[in-house]
């Protein structure tokens, strides 16, 4: 068997909403190991969001280890947590969440500003992860300039363009339509194809038939495997 | 990387428009304040200092009343400064209340005893006249202004002081100020005899509003001011007391920079308003983009990223209003002085000061005063969990 890339163990996470607890995960035992294609599903406040969160070392489960590549990442501080998900994790957001005054290959060299990258070859790497995502007559474009397939595109290469090791995305055909989120989801297919980790959270049956495993979430447990 | 952020936050501030400009205009106009003020006092310093070297002379020494009070008159001999060695020359002021007749007019006036050595000394003694000539021969008497009026007497007519024939030579040209030259008096107020004239008509003990010596090169001052002061004392004048270019300049200046470093300080309290506009417009940034924090953070920013974008933003909008300030506080600056220049047109034209050290301080300030206000800002930014961020509606 092989190392997990992320793998956790027994994680709860227990929101404080002033004085009453919301417990969001109670007890999850998962492994993503390399290659897979999950699919979270569940109703709203099921934990699907919390569990994408820790497995994106967004959040810190209240009890429980979180391992990443075998290694226990629970109590490492933020910035080290930062630096990892720059470099090995990328993620999409249901709202896309583009910077609104960065064009669209600004945006997408944005987490390579972060890891340091020199300006050259954080373009070529941008310009390069567009085009192949077919948006090569888009760069200059802002945001409000571009369509929602286009902007969740544009969020994909963002994700992509630090080739992570998981790709994590949180509803990304929420605010689509049909037509475009089925393009979208062909995209996510073929990058597990190319060997791509994904984990998404979704609502939609659709989205979740693409994928090759499908987890149910009901009161923060995972209730139901199907593959 | 530093750059790159930089970048964004310039972004960050050119895509707020107005919000921006606004903010950047609070730093402005309390850098405008600051910076006006000080420029004009430093030009008003330097234009004093010229002319108190210009009206006293480094090498001089003024004797007055305590507390260089010019009204009230002190007892010495002029004569017997003179001849102390060390002394180039010197002069006293001396005037008299005497009872005066005019064709037109009598009454109780004030008569300076004038010495031609006082030109030297004193611009305001450099007497010019409107109308007639300067006094040449004894017997000769030049009116002020507001004297010729009183006594109803013009060039030509005789004047009686006390009791004593004069004629008028002269009428004095009308003055806006003046004070300094006949310890309070406005020349247009008197009238002007010969010195010799007015011991005449008021022998005995000698009293002056002030005197001025001044000291051949390189004399010793410690010594000439000891001999005067001896003289001070030998004549029983317990009141009196020497200022040299060097205290004088001293005084005024450190009452100078008093009033400036007060004026600053209020100008500073509206620099300080600018700062709060600042922390307004970055705690509503913050608030405004918390779910952009979010995303930054998920992407890999760590949290000094995220301080230093916020924290650079508000550092360039101080920057912007510090530059923007100077230019205009240097504007009024020169405005101001032109307006005073021309009112008090008698003391001479001066010009604001721009100096290295205004120009950098003020800029490096106005940067401070973003920064700082930014801070807890930034660091609200730079602390809020991602998830938290991200889950922000």
């Amino acid at each position: 068997m092989s190392t997990a890339l992320v793998e956790l163990q027994g994680v709860t996470k227990i929101y404080r909403l002033g004085e009453v607890e919301v417990p969001a995960l109670r007890g999850v035992d998962l492994s993503v190991l390399p290659g897979d294609f999950l699919a979270l599903m569940g109703p709203s406040g099921s934990g699907k969001s919390t569990l994408l969160h820790v497995l994106g070392l967004l959040d810190r489960p209240t009890a429980g280890r979180v391992l990443w590549e075998g290694a226990d990442v629970t109590r490492l501080n933020g910035g080290k947590l930062a630096e990892l998900r720059g470099r090995r994790i990328g993620f999409v957001f249901q709202m896309f969440n583009l910077v609104p005054n960065l064009t669209a290959l600004e945006n997408v060299e944005l987490p390579l500003v972060f890891l340091g990258v020199p300006a050259r070859e954080r373009r070529r790497k941008a310009r390069e992860i567009l085009e192949r995502l077919g948006l090569g007559d888009r760069l200059r474009h802002r945001p409000n300039q571009l369509s929602g397939g286009q902007q969740q595109r544009v969020a994909l290469a963002r994700a992509l363009v630090t080739d992570p090791a998981l790709l994590i995305a949180d509803e990304p055909t929420g605010n689509l339509d049909s037509a475009t989120g089925r393009e979208i989801l062909a995209l996510f297919v073929e990058l597990n194809g190319q060997g791509r980790t994904i984990v998404l959270a979704t609502h939609d049956p659709e989205a979740a038939a693409v994928a090759k495993v499908r987890l149910r979430l009901r009161d923060g447990r995972i209730t139901e495997v199907e593959r | 990387m530093i750059l790159d952020i930089l970048r964004l936050s310039f972004r960050n501030i050119r895509h707020r428009g107005l919000r921006s400009w606004l903010t950047v205009i609070g730093i402005l106009i309390g850098t405008a304040a600051v910076v006006a003020l000080i420029s004009v006092g430093q030009g008003l310093q330097r234009a004093i200092a010229q002319r108190v070297e210009q009206i006293v002379g480094y090498n001089t020494i003024l004797i007055t009343a305590r507390g260089l009070n010019l009204g009230q008159r002190i007892r010495l001999d002029i004569e017997a400064i003179r001849a102390i060695p060390g002394v180039r020359s010197a002069i006293a002021v001396r005037t008299e209340t005497a009872y005066v007749e005019g064709p037109g007019g009598k009454g109780f006036l004030t008569v300076l005893g004038y010495d031609p050595a006082m030109a030297e000394f004193v611009a305001e003694m450099n007497l010019t006249v409107a109308s007639g000539r300067d006094l040449a021969a004894p017997g000769e008497v030049l009116l002020g202004s507001r004297t010729a009026r009183v006594l109803g007497a013009d060039v030509g007519d005789g004047v009686s002081i006390e009791g004593k024939k004069f004629q008028v030579v002269g009428v004095l040209q009308a003055q806006r100020a003046g004070g300094f030259a006949t310890g309070g008096l406005s020349l247009s107020d008197v009238l002007v005899i010969s010195l010799p004239e007015l011991r005449q008509l008021f022998p005995g003990p000698e009293l002056v509003h002030y005197a001025v010596v001044r000291l051949v090169d390189r004399a010793d001052m410690a010594l000439v001011r000891e001999r005067i002061r001896d003289h001070l004392r030998a004549v029983g004048e317990r009141n009196a007391a020497l200022t040299d270019f060097e205290d004088l300049t001293r005084n005024i200046q450190s009452v100078i920079r008093g009033v400036q470093a007060f004026l600053a300080g209020i100008a500073g309290i509206a620099l300080l308003v600018g700062g709060v506009g600042v922390m307004n417009t970055m705690y509503t940034a913050v608030l405004e983009r918390t779910r952009e924090i979010g995303v930054l953070k998920a992407i890999g920013a760590k949290d000094s990223h995220v301080l230093l974008l916020f924290l650079f933003e508000s550092g360039l909008m101080g920057l912007a209003g510090g530059a923007l300030g100077l230019a205009s506080g240097l504007g009024v600056a020169w405005v101001a002085t032109l307006v005073v220049s021309r009112m008090f047109e008698a003391q001479g034209a001066f010009s604001p000061a721009l100096t290295a050290s205004l120009v950098f301080g003020s800029l490096f300030f106005a940067f401070v005063v973003g920064a700082v206000s930014g801070l807890f800002p930034a660091i609200r930014a730079a602390k809020l969990p991602p998830v938290e961020a991200l889950r922000y509606e």
